[in-house]
Parts: C-alpha cells; sequence; structure tokens
C-alpha cells in the first residue's frame, strides 16, 4: 500500500442523468493526485426496497451482492450525493441498509469521504451529516476535512455540459483528495 | 366532532416487523373519536429518480400514497430505525411524495413512534424524521414520545401482542394528545 496507487470507488446518490452530483462524480478522476485512481462504482438503482424477508428467503440480491464486492475491493470510498428534503436520498440509504444486514459487511473499517452539491446555500451538508451519522453504524472510518460542499450549484457547473467551472471549488477537491489520499495510507491496515 | 381519520405508515416491510405490530395494535388504543387505518404500501416504489418524474409522471402506488396522506387528518409513523438513521425505503417515499404539487405532508399532523431491539429504542430515526418532516412543513407532535427499546421482550413474537403495560398506556397517552394536536393545528374553516 505504501506505493501502489490506491483503489477508490465512487458512489452518486442521485440516478437523474442531469445530476449535479453525477456531473461532480465524474471530475473527480482529473482532479485526484497521482497516486489514486478513481472508478465508479455499480449502479444501486435496481435494488428492490429492503426487506428483511426478501433477504431470508431468496437471499441478498445479484446486484446487491455486485455493489458490495465493488465496495469490499476498494482502498477507500467517495459519496457524492445530493440532498433529498434535509437528509440522505431514500435511494442511496436503501443500498446502505442492504449491505449493512451482510457478512463480512463491505463498509466496515473502509476510509469514506463525503461531497455534495445542491442548489441552495448549504450545499447539501444536513445531508453530509446524516450520512456521517448512519456511516458510524456501519463502522466506517470517515475523513473529516476539508468538506466538498458545492453551494449554489447551477451557477458553478456549465448549463449545456454540466462542466465544473468553478475554480474554488476545483481547488477544493483537489485538496480533499490529496487529503483522503494520505488519509487512506494513514488508517490502513498495518502490513 | 367529526370522527379523525389518520393513516398509519410503517417504515418496515417484513412480515413479522415489531414496528407493524405497533401499527396494528393502534386503533384498539385510540382515543374515541379516532380512526386509525394503515396507508397504502410503498413496497412497490421505484427508487426515486427525477428522470422518470419527468418522462412518466409519478408511479401509481406513489398517487395513491400521498392521496391517503392528503385524505387523511394525521399520519402517524411506526418504524424501525436502519443504521442510526431513517430506513431507505421510507425515506424513499417520503423523497416521491415530496415532489409532488399539493405536497401531502404539508400542514399535515404527524406523530413518530419507533421500536428497535435495542436499548435506543429508535430514538435516531425520530430526530431524523422530525428533520425531513419540517422540511416538508408538517406539523410533528412533540411529547410524548413512544420508543419501544428493548422490543423482543415487550412483545409476543407470535401473536404480535404488546405484553408491556407501561408501553400501551404511553401509546394511549400519544394518541390522546395527538387528537388534541390535530384540533389545535387544524385549518380554521
Amino acid at each position: 500500500m505504501a506505493d501502489r496507487q490506491l483503489d477508490v470507488l465512487v458512489i452518486c446518490g442521485s440516478l437523474r442523468k442531469g445530476s449535479y452530483n453525477a456531473a461532480l462524480a465524474r471530475t473527480l478522476p482529473a482532479l485526484a493526485p497521482a497516486g489514486m485512481k478513481l472508478r465508479p462504482a455499480p449502479p444501486f438503482e435496481t435494488f428492490p426496497i429492503y426487506n428483511f424477508d426478501i433477504q431470508n428467503s431468496s437471499g441478498f440480491p445479484a446486484d446487491v451482492n455486485t455493489w458490495a464486492d465493488a465496495i469490499r475491493s476498494a482502498d477507500g470510498v467517495i459519496i457524492v450525493s445530493p440532498e433529498y428534503n434535509w437528509s440522505i436520498p431514500g435511494g442511496l440509504k436503501n443500498a446502505i441498509d442492504w449491505v449493512s444486514r451482510m457478512k463480512e459487511q463491505p463498509f466496515k473499517d473502509k476510509p469514506v469521504a463525503l461531497q455534495s452539491a445542491a442548489g441552495g446555500i448549504l450545499g447539501g451538508s444536513r445531508m453530509q451529516y446524516h450520512l456521517r451519522q448512519s456511516l458510524t453504524s456501519v463502522d466506517v472510518i470517515l475523513f473529516g476535512r476539508p468538506e466538498v460542499i458545492v453551494t449554489f450549484a447551477p451557477q458553478k457547473f456549465d448549463e449545456k455540459t454540466l462542466e465544473l467551472k468553478d475554480e474554488t471549488a476545483i481547488g477544493m477537491i483537489k485538496q480533499q483528495l490529496a487529503e483522503f489520499e494520505k488519509f487512506i495510507r494513514r488508517v490502513s491496515p498495518k502490513e | 366532532m367529526a370522527t379523525l381519520n389518520v393513516v398509519s405508515i410503517c417504515g418496515s416491510l417484513r412480515k413479522g416487523s415489531f414496528n407493524a405490530m405497533v401499527q396494528r395494535l393502534l386503533p384498539s388504543l385510540a382515543p374515541d373519536g379516532m380512526s386509525i387505518k394503515p396507508a397504502p404500501s410503498f413496497a412497490d416504489f421505484p427508487l426515486y429518480n427525477a428522470d422518470i418524474q419527468n418522462s412518466t409522471g409519478f408511479p401509481a402506488p406513489v398517487n395513491t400514497l400521498a392521496d391517503a396522506i392528503r385524505a387523511a387528518d394525521g399520519v402517524i409513523f411506526c418504524t424501525p430505525e436502519y443504521n442510526f438513521s431513517i430506513p431507505g425505503g421510507l425515506k424513499n417515499a417520503i423523497d416521491w411524495v415530496s415532489r409532488l404539487q399539493n405536497q401531502p405532508f404539508a400542514g399535515k399532523p404527524v406523530a413518530l413512534q419507533s421500536a428497535a431491539p435495542g436499548p435506543v429504542g429508535g430514538a435516531r430515526v425520530q430526530y431524523d424524521l422530525r428533520k425531513a418532516m419540517m422540511f416538508l412543513d408538517a406539523f410533528t407532535l412533540n411529547k410524548p414520545e413512544i420508543f419501544i427499546g428493548n422490543s423482543a421482550s415487550k412483545f409476543d413474537e407470535k401473536t404480535g401482542e404488546l405484553k408491556d403495560e407501561t408501553t400501551r398506556g404511553l401509546i394511549k397517552q400519544q394518541l390522546a394528545a395527538f387528537a388534541t394536536f390535530i384540533a389545535r393545528v387544524a385549518a380554521k374553516s
């Protein structure tokens, strides 16, 4: 781990195509330090609504296992998500709820960093603080600062290409990714 | 005063859910003049995606749940806590209806209950739900709060009966307080 390139998974909390958060997630690879490679997580869109009876009768759905495997195999995870109704999008929370029930729970001891973009002045921060609370329950190792909170998103992304244009936000993301690399190397199991 | 029509929403989908047991119990503990019926299910909602909403509109079960909430004088949530917060499926249901015009929770009296096997009894799901409900302009009842901790010891797992008298008393109190609250916050006619 000391010198190899880190493999980091990016999870987007929104399913819509024109999502600012999906756009934000797409900008990350270009802003990552050389020691970190980013890949998008498999989709959670097709997960059924969590029901213990499904888990108990037919086991975990295949796409839940695929998602969990992707998390397990990564050195770290970045969650990029909008805020819905002052909290975590139900779909994203549903995905976390599913994998939280697994043996060899994939988030356990996983370094996780958070980012959000939103139209308003708080930039999805309330979602981030709820997510911190839930991720504590699944025993991740949460990255603290710098936080990436992209406020007033429509002004900061190109309307047509959805490219992130805001230099301050770009600088903040670069900083977070660089710090997240150090963080992952620090908290990873000692070899 | 006319009968208060209240709908209950259970946050868990599993058949043996303690919260579903609480939900089934409510009619028997309601004060005179309050009818409590289960709301239509959110089990078949797709995960929220604005592209679905924009291309094919709101799915039928979303409209059905929203209509039931709109028609009710109040809403009671009986929900477990998943990972220190709101179950994703329940939050997804709230996210869907939150996007409707004539948003169903606006101005709606809401009461919260949770049962959980641990000592905290689902307190964290309730405080997160309060925030989401506040955003949606609901009127959420403050007290008494119903946290059914150590739920496995309080229910008969076979019959679903709530054996704990203290909890039964507390639920009765909350439902009575909810009736008063609904009357108080109802729009003046």
